[in-house]
């Protein structure tokens, strides 16, 4: 198991963005914004990645321009949870994960 | 110099100079202090800990009284009056449960390791330090909290919440409860459900601690609470054999992993004293939980010894820490107990709120 630095995958501050995206402040002094459309097209859920090979199943290509998060939560101490206008709701994503797909010029 | 020189800032610039061994940091900036009175030369005050069960309260009480008598002439008494108020981390408030102001994950890594025991034994000695205390049973495949706190009648159902039973001054909920004399043969999505109405639907009232006692292992349960509620902390039962540690670690990774922060390891059946030679066996081994604590950085709570009294208080439904108080065996349950009061303080202390700021 790799260890991350606690501060880069702790967030400082989360932020909706109305229904368009989220931006993250990291303890490390990183922000992440993401679009909607980028989180839609990254859910770690199992129907949009298969979980037998790995493979994504649903990625950003497959998700219209007019996506937005209906709804944001927090996922005990650990992860994010969206609804999607698309009606998708079963991913949880967790802050590793959110740091990790973090679309800024720096980390992509 | 008169007694007019007694003034409210000298006294608490005095206090100043007394530090919370935990937190790192002077009583007056804690906000500690409270209700201070000058009557002539006589200087009376509150010190407001973290915790009832705060394992150096009677050192603290020592040091705020020698700090003002050596720091400010003409004082001829300090009454220091011990008083606690359990603080709430800050936490997200959706999913969690009203009026509770911490949540403890018990776990361990396999069944056997003593984990129900040492939790009703936490749980009561919270409560004999005078804190406000709930005891969940969540370990599906052999709930034994009502056994061990000697609870008699069930939870009642009213407008749709339960209420729980009580029992030596703890409110107890099982999920033994939800099924009767019958075994509990469920699936993720049950155990889920059960899990979600025990925490949620039930009338804990106003709780300072709330102990989890979930099932041995990683599963279902486990997933369930983490991504239920805000937990403040889980402890990790264990033995001192290797196996049991091994799996053990297991356990405390998952809890890493959903952010849920170690607030120490509990070494159980530390050590057999035998009642008729009085000889000491390690039979279990001894210092393995000290050993794989201080490897991956997580604060050991303590060890207990493997005591026949320990089982028979058990057995009859009263808690060691209860039964025999001036035991070996409750006082090393009293000492895990202050050193987890101590965690839960610090980390209510270091945690940052974590809210969803909607634009």
């Amino acid at each position: 198991m790799v260890t991350i630095p606690e501060e880069r995958v702790t967030p400082a501050e989360i932020r909706k963005k109305s229904g368009e995206g989220m931006v993250i402040h990291w303890r490390d002094g990183h922000a992440s914004t993401y679009g909607a459309r980028h989180l839609r097209g990254r859910c770690p859920c199992a129907q949009c990645v298969s979980e037998a090979t790995g493979q994504r199943l649903v990625s950003e290509e497959h998700i219209g321009p007019e996506i937005a998060i209906e709804a944001a939560r927090t996922v005990g101490n650990y992860a994010l949870h969206f609804s999607f206008t698309d009606g998708h709701t079963t991913g949880i994503y967790t802050f590793e994960y959110l740091r990790r797909i973090c679309p800024c010029e720096d980390c992509a | 110099m008169t007694h007019s020189t007694i003034t409210e800032s000298r006294v608490l610039d005095a206090l100043r100079a007394v530090k919370d061994p935990d937190l790192h940091k002077d009583i007056v900036s804690l906000n500690f202090i409270r209700n201070m009175r000058i009557e002539g030369d006589v200087i009376s005050f509150d010190v407001n800990l973290t915790t009832p069960a705060c394992p150096v309260k009677e050192r603290l009480r020592e040091e705020s009284r020698q700090a003002v008598l050596a720091a400010i002439p003409g004082v001829s008494d300090v009454r220091v009056n011990m008083t606690a108020e359990v603080r709430r981390p800050p936490a997200p408030e959706t999913g969690r449960i009203k009026g509770v102001k911490n949540i403890i994950a018990v776990g361990s890594g396999k069944g056997g390791v003593g984990k129900s025991t040492v939790a009703a034994n936490i749980a009561a000695s919270l409560a004999r330090s005078g804190a406000r205390v709930g005891l969940l049973d969540a370990d599906i495949y052999g709930p034994s909290i009502p056994i061990l706190m000697r609870a008699s009648g069930e939870p009642e159902m009213k407008d749709g919440t339960i209420e729980p039973v009580e029992a030596h001054g703890v409110k107890l909920m099982s999920m033994g409860y939800l099924s009767g004399e019958m075994p509990l043969i469920w699936r993720g999505p049950m155990a889920h459900k059960a899990l979600q109405q025990s925490l949620l639907g039930v009338r804990w009232g106003e709780l300072d601690y709330l102990i989890v006692d979930l099932p041995p292992g990683t599963g279902d349960v486990h997933l369930t609470l983490v991504q239920s509620v805000p937990v403040t902390g889980a402890v990790i039962v264990s033995t001192a054999q290797d196996l049991g540690l091994q799996i053990s670690m297991k356990t405390l990774r998952m809890f890493q992993q959903t952010k849920v922060p170690i607030l120490g390891i509990i070494e159980n059946m530390s050590s057999y004293v035998c009642p008729h030679c009085g000889g000491k066996d390690e039979i279990f081994g001894h210092g393995g939980a000290v050993r794989a604590a201080q490897a991956l950085g997580v604060p050991v709570l303590g060890e207990i010894p493997l005591d026949a009294a320990i089982r028979k208080h058990s057995d009859s439904g009263v808690p060691v820490v209860l039964a025999e108080p001036d035991s070996s065996s409750a006082r090393a349950f009293s000492e895990v107990t202050g050193k987890l009061a101590q965690q839960v303080s610090i980390q209510a202390f270091r945690s940052i709120p974590l809210t969803i700021i909607e634009e």
